[in-house]
């Protein structure tokens, strides 16, 4: 019982990390991006590689693969990281400085189309369809832990990373870097002619974006020991956008009560239940049902999401900032300018 | 027809013999003229003249098909936009695009060129400065809303504007990046009289900071009232150039008003 528990808190955070990587790209900076569980593949799949020897040595055997190199946690995650980030420089030099919007999305899915495709039929890259498997569970050695130990303490690893990206998060949706993102998303015409290269900014998010992406599916990978290629059929992408459309496009806060509604109460929790006797694995069926009408209800009647975007107000701001001035000073300084306002 | 004596040092922005179609129709046919450095200058002409495809050539928002810009004495043809405004010339737009997701506040805030907390190597790393340089900008903006009457609105998202607000919002937001040179789409249009009157004052209150303006109108009471210099364009073509009081007595720019059949070529 305690495994499924500790199951279902590894996959909230898990989607809080992957709705924040999404989130910085479409949510605040308008980029459609409908290649993203690429780069959470690509994450996992380089995650897991690294952790494990060269290929075809010690517990490697069997398996073909690159970039084999016995790296020690959290140092694979970082590498998965970094790659995802990686290709996404790739992938906005590319789709980026020609596309808008759409035209940008319908790219971006085919993209994923092709990754998952060269994956699944290029064997020498990462083992083809079989998938990576055997990955060493991180730190399981330094604290002598029993698997079902593991599941709750790699849980408990995985909430105190997401903290952290968080924190990360927070930081930069609050800077003028945020503000400028979202300028970007609401009309990037006007941003471009406020001086600021749309493109380089588009790009600046992608790479946090495919960031968060790849840690989220380097967690993926060390906690199920295995990943392959149906874990992430490019449809999964619109359960991401379903978690953020459901919390609330734009806000961090939000990716945390999505990934509770949608990825943990939704997607995960009812695989426990039991089967409806005689319609084997009609549960699962079902339950992508409820989220595309999850998703239809949600864009209807509240399509600003669970937790909504706000914007800070100015006296948060001046407080933040350490300009706040007494009420009084600012409202002599009102009525001097009052006489100018105008009247309509 | 130049019928003021404009010297080269005191000419901020020029562009000479632009042209620009669009799929075969000819919409800006050799524009050629100079923008006088710290005075407001009014770009008239009838509809169709190819004013704002001008502003968008000069903005860098289109590229042209022909001929050269210049501002002060830096060839900035064909220029990507932003690079354009990081020289020091902002633009507001003939239908107002406000950040519509931002509030009033934050819409200003965007608008200065150069942030140090616009570099995620500063928000980790220089936090300091960056707080720094955002109170002020915070402090800038505040007084910027306070001067254009939207200070009781700053909390609010721009999209909950009227009309009239977003007008002096794009305006309020050109000013807060703090250019050289300020392209002002029909700035009045849409908007009623009193209002008028009052973002005129606010024009003439920018040229004293030492703004140089190119504005687009069509209300020639308020070109002769803050214009210092006036450019004529009809068919794409610059068709004459000076004081709204002596173009008042040129043939040419009464038939261009009137529609009659222009024939004139480029005379300046």
């Amino acid at each position: 019982m305690s495994y499924y528990i500790y199951t279902l808190f590894f996959f909230f955070f898990v989607y809080f990390i992957l709705a924040m990587g999404l989130n910085i790209q479409f949510g605040q900076t308008g980029i459609l991006n409908f290649a993203y569980i690429g780069f959470v593949a690509v994450g996992a799949y380089v995650t897991g590689a690294t952790s494990l020897p060269a290929s075809n040595t010690g517990i490697g055997t069997g398996q073909h693969y690159i970039l084999g190199m016995n790296l020690p946690f959290p140092f694979n995650l970082l590498m998965g990281g970094i790659v995802a980030s990686v290709l996404a420089v790739f992938v906005s030099f590319i789709a980026l400085r020609r596309l808008r919007t759409d035209y940008l999305a319908m790219v971006l899915i085919s993209l994923s189309l092709v990754l998952y495709d060269i994956i699944n039929n290029f064997v020498p890259l990462f083992n083809g369809p079989d998938g990576l498997y055997n990955i060493p569970e991180p730190m399981v050695g330094v604290f002598h832990l029993t698997s079902n130990q593991f599941v709750g303490f790699f849980a408990a690893v995985t909430g105190l990373i997401s903290l952290i990206l968080w924190w990360f998060m927070s930081r930069i949706t609050k800077s003028p870097l945020g503000r400028t993102f979202r300028a970007i998303r609401d009309d990037p015409g006007v941003a471009s002619a406020l001086g600021k290269n749309v493109i380089k900014y588009q790009l600046i998010s992608m790479i946090i974006g495919a960031f968060f992406a790849g840690i989220g599916g380097g967690l993926i990978i060390q906690f199920g020991s295995s990943f392959n290629t149906s874990a992430w059929l490019p449809g999964e992408t619109f359960v991401v956008f379903a978690v953020i459309i459901v919390g609330g496009v734009g806000n961090n806060l939000g990716m945390l009560v999505g990934s509770l509604l949608v990825e943990t109460l939704l997607v995960h929790l009812p695989a426990f239940l039991p089967d409806i006797p005689g319609h084997t694995g009609l549960i699962q069926y079902i339950d992508a049902m409820l989220i595309g009408i999850l998703l239809w209800v949600m864009l209807w009647f509240r399509p600003q999401g669970m937790v909504p975007e706000k914007v800070p107000t100015t006296e948060k701001l001046l407080k933040k900032f350490g300009r706040f001035q007494e009420p009084e000073t600012i409202s002599s300084t009102t009525t001097q300018t009052a006489s100018t306002e105008v009247t309509q | 027809m130049t019928t003021d004596n404009i010297d080269v040092e005191s000419i901020i922005l020029s562009c000479s013999g632009l042209k620009k179609s669009f799929m075969g129709v000819t919409a800006v046919n050799g524009a050629t003229f100079d923008v006088p450095r710290g005075l407001i200058t009014a770009l008239i002409g009838p509809n169709g003249a190819g004013k704002t495809t001008v502003v968008n050539m000069l903005s860098g928002m289109m590229k042209s098909d022909e001929g050269t810009m210049h501002i002060g004495f830096t060839d900035v043809t064909n220029w990507p936009d932003y690079k354009i405004a990081s020289m020091g010339l902002m633009r507001t737009f003939q239908l107002s695009r406000e950040l519509s997701g931002l509030s009033v506040l934050e819409n200003l805030l965007v608008a200065p060129r150069v942030q140090a907390g616009e570099s995620l190597f500063n928000i980790f790393f220089r936090p300091g400065r960056t707080k720094r340089e955002e109170g002020d900008n915070i402090e800038r903006a505040i007084g910027i809303l306070k001067t254009y009457g939207l200070y009781d609105l700053r909390d609010n998202r721009a999209n909950a504007l009227s009309g009239g607000q977003k007008k002096l919002l794009e305006i309020a937001r050109g000013v807060m990046a703090n250019p050289a040179i300020l392209l002002l789409d029909e700035p009045m249009a849409g908007v009623n009289p009193a209002l008028i009157d009052q973002i005129g004052e606010y024009i003439i209150d920018l040229k004293n900071q030492g703004m140089t303006i190119l504005m687009i109108e069509h209300n020639l009471n308020i070109v002769e009232k803050i214009c210092d210099h006036v450019i004529v364009l009809a068919e794409g073509r610059t068709l004459a150039t000076g004081r709204l009081s002596e173009l008042r007595a040129n043939e040419a720019v009464i038939r261009a008003y009137l529609g009659e059949v222009i024939n004139a070529g480029p005379q300046s």
